[in-house]
């Protein structure tokens, strides 16, 4: 004997009203606190992604941040997918954005590789916007011009290094191209 | 020199067996297996012991997947790298061990400078493909770390160890997913060194490096101080040792007085010692920062106040960024900490304001923000005054990101600088600066729809909002004229230009929508559509919102998961608003009519929910109108399609959304059937309409009149419903019509009965021809009795016959008292009140009631039920208060029930679904006759509760061993609140069985203490009928104490009349207590009287009486009293009632 489950109807949820609203804010709210306690606790973790894909859609470099292990391949195919959608004709540089939830995601074009980047709370749109600025600017430094994919996987390793400095443990790090250029080969960022 | 050879397409692929594939296809399968097979060569040779064998397997298993991603990720790359000279062999794949092997070689011959060159052109970028290395490549890193000199290497050297650190091995941070190097090392594939091993090596040459004070070593520090941040912070000695050598760094460092301020030039100035110092302050400031937050540790805000003063930026966005932190927490302690720092005098803060680094201003403003408004600063408005003046000065920032978060951290307290700071944002080209922008905007809303609740109509009242954070302001001027602030212009003053800037603001943020050259990024219109919904005012007319909505979602952009999310936020907004209930729904319409598939209906639903309870008496209408619409959404067009079947439609038009809307229409119509009582206010139980009337109105025609002159709203959704119950697919009918009946019970006339014809005609199939064509068009098999649902409908239809006949009978009862000029009799009011019961039971399969208020037999009953339940001190409310009943909703409890019973009466090891499927098509073989069996799982199944046929018919419920609603119902109170006081729901009866109904009677008052006759003779019953002996065994299940011996003696029944509850099928069925009934009731309190005057009969039930005659007072009932006679009178009866006016008490 399969019961339909429906929303209560209003006789129901007349009575049970109170209760139903008071455990649907308490959750949330609990669910707010637990998530803003989590995010301390995972040491303020907030570029949740870096992820660098090819024209077709394959992932090229991908950098989690505090996401379960579970969950990125969601966040993976969602990114790819959003890229495919949206990046078509899209010019050099020119940012995209989405969100999802609390979730913010800058998106954009760099010759043939697409780079996506998540963040949350203190990195939004505008935070991300900034990141994503230094990151396409030091792939260009180091490809010298937008690149295609060859040229991309040619510099593979100096870009993961240059990544390596950019974003540190899910929080922006360097910002100033020089300094970036320094730090990967384990100069000092301040010269003398 | 390419790291990937001439083929240009393959890909450092992920698992993902799509990508993997794309690229092995892209990939010569020869090379791949032949690289497989190099491969496997040096590892098989290394595993020379026997016992290994067995874990060859495993190994090889282990191996090829490793290789198959490897293969995937880096295509053809020359062949052999130490081997440059066999350039023919371009197009082999590198495996990852080969450049394990090499890594290991080169590192041996670290002396010749080709090697150097091998690993920072060759290896180490094709190994960054994986996004870790194993442990056993770490002696080697390690070896290189010691001994090279080329810093390239080196810097990769730090990269690798810092993945080795990070990777805990289960789950890998990205790139190729690597294997398990742990599980790898235990079969002896990595050589046989795991984590475990090297991680402590690594950590300990790591931090003697951290510790090297050695000046030219200091960049190599930075990075062993970096590497080492990397690790898991799950291990606590690695992380007090990494404090430790933080803090220890910065002892050295930051305590020295702060140099910059002689080399005024900026960083480029000062001497080589300072700006080594810097860096170092720069590398602890960063560790520290990603070291977790300690705040009892005072050091940590001692630190970071110093950061504040360092010469490199991203120490100082590190120090704001801990601050700010800390200060979420003890603002007061940070706020004294900083004092000195924040003073204009001093200026480090102010300072930090020209600091070319976006997210130290960030950091700032947060920091000024949780200070500048902490109550804990109250005694202390100098200080906050100095924060609050960093906040404003953000305001103006350059930067977007500064300029919002300062924005949002003094929401509330409006300036007109920030607005046009907005508004020029809105004609920007980026996405991102657009959307933060309209989220700007709509927090801004959020805030004025939260000083809008809280009674202020004006906004800038909501400075009163947030008045602690304004006491500082409010005590430097008068409440009355506003501060200047800072920056800020007297309200007063803005008052009018207030409205106009939130006019252009609004304007602004509708031409963003409009102009979609800059904006066809979806989620940009999404953020501005939901801000306006928060900007909206509620006396302000939404037209160019409903406008700017439909022509959104007519863009097929939209995915769904946004298009609910506005929805949600119309929900939120109601929330905080719920006088625009109204303008909400109309909104929430327009989703619905544009588009149906995107939208998810337990959105919907939660809308119509809150909306409908939320809204005043005219959002009701409102409400259910917006529900409505959906019903009238186009596209299953009835009689536009004159041949072709419902299916064949489907499929011509989106599959997809058709089906989404047949869901929609489908939760409508529920939501409909369930509410719409709710929405007309229109309520049996507090009808005024006496039943007779609605008899009168038998025309159809007149019936809709008055219906629809009565109450407009009810009539419209019946009308709708009318129309779902013929022209829907047969889901969406099915669900029509029992909301049909859920309304039909819970309805006065005459709308009970309007649904009762036309659900009369809809079960015979004939109105069809006459009520409209559309059934021609559904194509589908309208079954025997013409519609389909004739099946489904006559249950209802028997239940609402027997509410009619019932109030038939009592009609007439009334009637024949009336003339006869009689009395009722007890045993008149408690068959009465049986019937009364029963009838509630039967409704209730069918949908919620209220079961104290509800009276199936109309108002009239009212007072003859009352006049039953006080007399028989029966508590009428104890259904619906019932707790059970709401938290597991009736459906529930039946389902859950319905399954220990029958296991019980049969107990031979059936199948409980199979016993109650068997006991349910015996109902329904015995009831309709020309159903299959089937039929009845179909409809429960379809119908959810109480389309349980048998219950509704009476003959033959009898012969059916199944347990019902009550009985189960009683068997759970039994069970869990046994002590549950007002518990005396003596009307029990069930419908379903009389051992049912014994069960549950004797239960309740075997638990109430009452006496239960039942309870007393259950083996007579028990052998009489297999009902009985379910009967009984339930009685045994339950472990009731009363069985085959008389109740025992119950204290209630010594203080009251001992009554006698008959078996409410009593009077049509062969089982009799009549001998019960006839005993006279006893009395131990036993009040006495004379009779005052003479009285003559008027009925059986009468006594005569004497004046002056002595009386034994039994009970009193109604204005009558039931006396006894010391010696019998003139007619011989000893007992019987009389009025209370002729009996003088004593």
């Amino acid at each position: 004997m399969k019961l339909r489950k429906g929303p209560l109807s209003i006789f129901q949820a007349e009575e049970a009203r109170q209760r139903d609203d008071d455990d649907e804010e308490e959750s949330i709210i609990k669910k707010e606190s637990r998530r803003r306690k989590e995010g301390r606790k995972e040491g303020r973790i907030m570029i949740l992604a870096v992820l660098f894909a090819n024209s077709v859609g394959n992932v090229l470099i991908e950098r989690f941040n505090g996401v379960p292990a579970e969950e990125r391949l969601t966040w993976r195919s969602f990114l790819v997918k959003l890229g495919a959608e949206n990046l078509k004709g899209v010019k050099n540089e020119e940012l995209l954005v989405a969100c999802h939830k609390s979730v913010y995601i800058v998106y954009t074009m760099l010759g043939d590789v697409s780079i996506f980047l998540v963040g949350k709370d203190e990195y939004d749109e505008l935070a991300l916007a900034e990141a994503i600025f230094i990151i396409t600017g030091a792939v260009k430094d180091i490809c010298g011009k937008p690149p295609t994919e060859r040229v991309f996987l040619d510099k593979y390793g100096r870009i993961c290094l240059c990544l390596d400095e950019i974003v540190w443990n899910g929080l922006l790090e360097n910002t100033d191209k020089d300094r970036i250029k320094r730090l990967i080969r384990l100069k000092p960022p301040s010269e003398f | 020199m390419d790291l990937i050879s001439a083929d240009p397409t393959p890909v450092p692929a992920k698992s993902s067996s799509s990508s993997a594939s794309a690229s092995a296809s892209s990939t010569p399968s020869p090379a791949a297996a032949s690289a497989g097979s190099h491969v496997n060569q040096p590892m098989s040779t290394k595993t020379t012991l026997g016992e290994k064998k067995s874990k060859r397997a495993t190994l090889m298993q282990i191996q090829n997947d490793t290789i198959s991603v490897a293969k995937a990720a880096l295509n053809p790359v020359k062949a052999n790298i130490m081997m440059p000279q066999r350039q023919r062999q371009k197009k082999k794949p590198v495996s990852y061990t080969q450049l394990a092997r090499s890594i290991h070689e080169l590192a041996a011959t670290l002396d010749q400078k080709s090697s150097q060159k091998q690993l920072v052109n060759h290896v180490f970028p094709k190994l960054a493909v994986y996004n870790s290395v194993d442990p056993s490549l770490a002696p080697s890193l390690l070896m290189l770390n010691q001994q090279c000199e080329d810093r390239n290497v080196l810097r990769y050297v730090y990269y690798y160890l810092a993945r080795i650190l990070s990777d805990t091995g289960m789950s890998p941070g990205g790139g190729i997913p690597t294997p398990n190097w742990d599980a790898l090392a235990d079969i002896d594939a990595g050589g046989g060194v795991t984590r475990a091993d090297v991680v402590p090596r690594i950590v300990n040459q790591l931090t003697s490096e951290a510790s090297n004070s050695e000046t030219e070593f200091h960049a190599r520090r930075l990075q062993a101080l970096k590497a080492l941040t990397y690790s898991p912070s799950g291990n606590s000695e690695l992380l007090s040792k990494l404090y430790e050598i933080v803090f220890g760094l910065l002892d050295k460092v930051a305590d020295v007085p702060n140099k910059r301020k002689k080399g005024v030039f900026g960083t480029k100035g000062g001497d080589k010692e300072s700006i080594i110092r810097s860096n170092l302050q720069y590398a602890a400031m960063s560790a520290l920062r990603r070291l977790p937050l300690d705040p009892g540790n005072p050091l940590f805000l001692h630190r970071a106040a110093q950061g504040v003063s360092f010469a490199d930026p991203v120490a100082v966005r590190h120090s704001l960024e801990i601050l700010s932190e800390l200060a979420a927490r003890d603002p007061y302690s940070v706020a004294m900490t900083l004092e000195k720092l924040a003073s204009p005098a001093v200026g480090a803060l102010q300072d930090i304001l020209h600091l070319n680094d976006v997210l130290a201003r960030v950091a700032l403003a947060r920091l000024c923000h949780s200070i500048s408004r902490a109550r804990a600063l109250d005694e202390r408005p100098d200080i906050r005054s100095h924060f609050n003046s960093i906040l404003y000065q953000l305001l103006l920032d350059p930067s977007e990101r500064v300029c919002y978060e300062a924005i949002l951290c003094i929401l509330g307290k409006y300036d007109n600088t920030e607005r046009h700071g907005l508004e020029s944002s809105f004609r920007s080209f980026s996405r991102p600066v657009l959307h933060a922008a309209a989220r700007v905007v709509q927090e801004m809303g959020k805030s004025r729809a939260a000083a809008f609740a809280m009674g202020l109509q004006d906004i800038d009242e909501s400075v009163h909002v947030n008045a602690f954070s304004d006491v500082l302001d409010d005590a430097e001027t008068n409440d009355s004229s506003h501060p200047e602030g800072i920056r800020r212009t007297s309200s007063i003053s803005a008052g009018p230009g207030r409205n106009e800037t939130i006019a252009s603001l609004l304007a602004s943020l509708m031409e963003v929508v409009r102009t979609t050259v800059a904006c066809e990024c979806v989620y940009v219109r999404g953020m501005v559509v939901k801000a306006l919904i928060w900007m909206q005012s509620p006396h302000e007319s939404l037209d160019e919102l409903k406008s700017i909505i439909a022509s959104e979602l007519s863009d097929p952009a939209w995915p769904a998961a946004l298009v609910n999310d506005v929805l949600l936020t119309l929900h939120a907004r109601f929330k905080a608003t719920p006088d625009m209930a109204v303008i909400l729904l109309e909104i929430a319409r327009i989703f619905a009519t544009k588009v149906p598939g995107k939208i998810d209906a337990d959105v919907l639903q939660l809308l119509w929910k809150t909306c409908l309870i939320g809204a005043g008496p005219d959002g009701k209408h409102t409400a259910l109108e917006a529900v409505t619409i959906v019903l009238d959404l186009p596209p299953p067009q009835p009689g536009s399609m004159s041949g072709l079947t419902s299916l064949d439609r489907v499929s011509a038009s989106d599959p997809k959304s058709a089906l989404a809307l047949q869901k929609l229409v489908q939760a409508a119509v529920w939501f409909l059937g369930e509410n719409a009582n709710y929405a007309a206010s229109e309520y049996a139980w507090e009808s005024a309409t006496p039943p007779g009337t609605a008899l009168m109105m038998l025309d159809a025609d007149k019936m809709v009149a008055a219906a629809s002159s009565r109450n407009p709203t009810l009539a419209g959704a019946l009308t709708r419903l009318q129309r779902c119950a013929f022209s829907g697919s047969w889901e969406v009918r099915i669900v029509a019509v029992q909301a049909l009946t859920t309304i039909a019970i819970r309805s006065g006339e005459p709308f009970r009965l309007q649904i009762y014809e036309f659900l009369y005609t809809l079960a015979e199939g004939g109105v069809q021809s006459q009520l409209s064509e559309m059934h021609l068009s559904n194509g589908e098999d309208q079954g025997v009795s013409g519609t389909g649902l004739g099946v489904l409908i006559t249950p209802m239809l028997k239940v609402l016959d027997e509410m009619y006949v019932g109030q038939d009978e009592l009609i007439k009862d009334i009637r024949n008292h009336d003339n006869a000029n009689k009395e009722w009799k007890d045993e008149e009011l408690k068959k009465l009140y049986e019937t009364h019961e029963r009838l509630l039971d039967f409704v209730s399969l069918f949908c919620y009631i209220p079961r104290a208020k509800y009276l199936p037999l109309g108002p009239i009953s009212a007072k003859l039920i009352d006049t039953y339940r006080t007399k028989h001190n029966i508590t009428a409310s104890s259904g619906s208060t019932d707790p059970t009943v709401l938290a597991t909703g009736i459906s529930d409890l039946i389902y859950e029930s319905t399954q220990p019973a029958p296991a019980a009466s049969n107990s031979s090891g059936l199948d409980d679904d199979l016993v109650n499927a068997w006991a349910a098509n015996l109902g329904d073989d015995g009831l309709l006759g020309n159903n299959a069996p089937a039929m009845s799982r179909v409809n429960e199944f379809i119908a959810g509760v109480g389309t349980d046929a048998p219950d509704v018919d009476e003959e033959n419920v009898f012969s059916r061993p199944s347990v019902g609603y009550d009985d189960m119902w009683a068997k759970t109170l039994l069970e869990n609140n046994e002590l549950e006081e007002d518990d005396a729901r003596s009307g029990s009866s069930s419908p379903d069985s009389t051992g049912s109904v014994e069960s549950s009677i004797s239960s309740h008052f075997g638990g109430m203490n009452y006496p239960s006759l039942f309870s007393s003779k259950p083996s007579s019953q028990a052998t009489a009928k297999s009902s009985g002996s379910k009967y009984q065994s339930t009685y045994e299940g339950y472990g009731s104490p009363i069985r085959e011996e008389p109740p025992p003696p119950y204290s209630y029944s010594e203080s009251q009349s001992r009554e006698s509850f008959e078996n409410p099928m009593a009077g049509s069925s062969s089982r009799s207590y009549g001998s019960d009934d006839d005993e006279p009731r006893k009395s131990t309190v036993t009040r006495f009287g004379t009779a005052l005057y003479d009285f003559t009969a008027g009925g059986d039930d009468e006594l005569n009486l004497t004046a002056e005659e002595e009386l034994e007072i039994e009970y009193e009932v109604d204005g009558w009293f039931y006396v006894k006679k010391k010696r019998p009178g003139r007619d011989g009866k000893m007992a019987g009632l009389v009025p209370v006016l002729y009996v003088n008490q004593s």
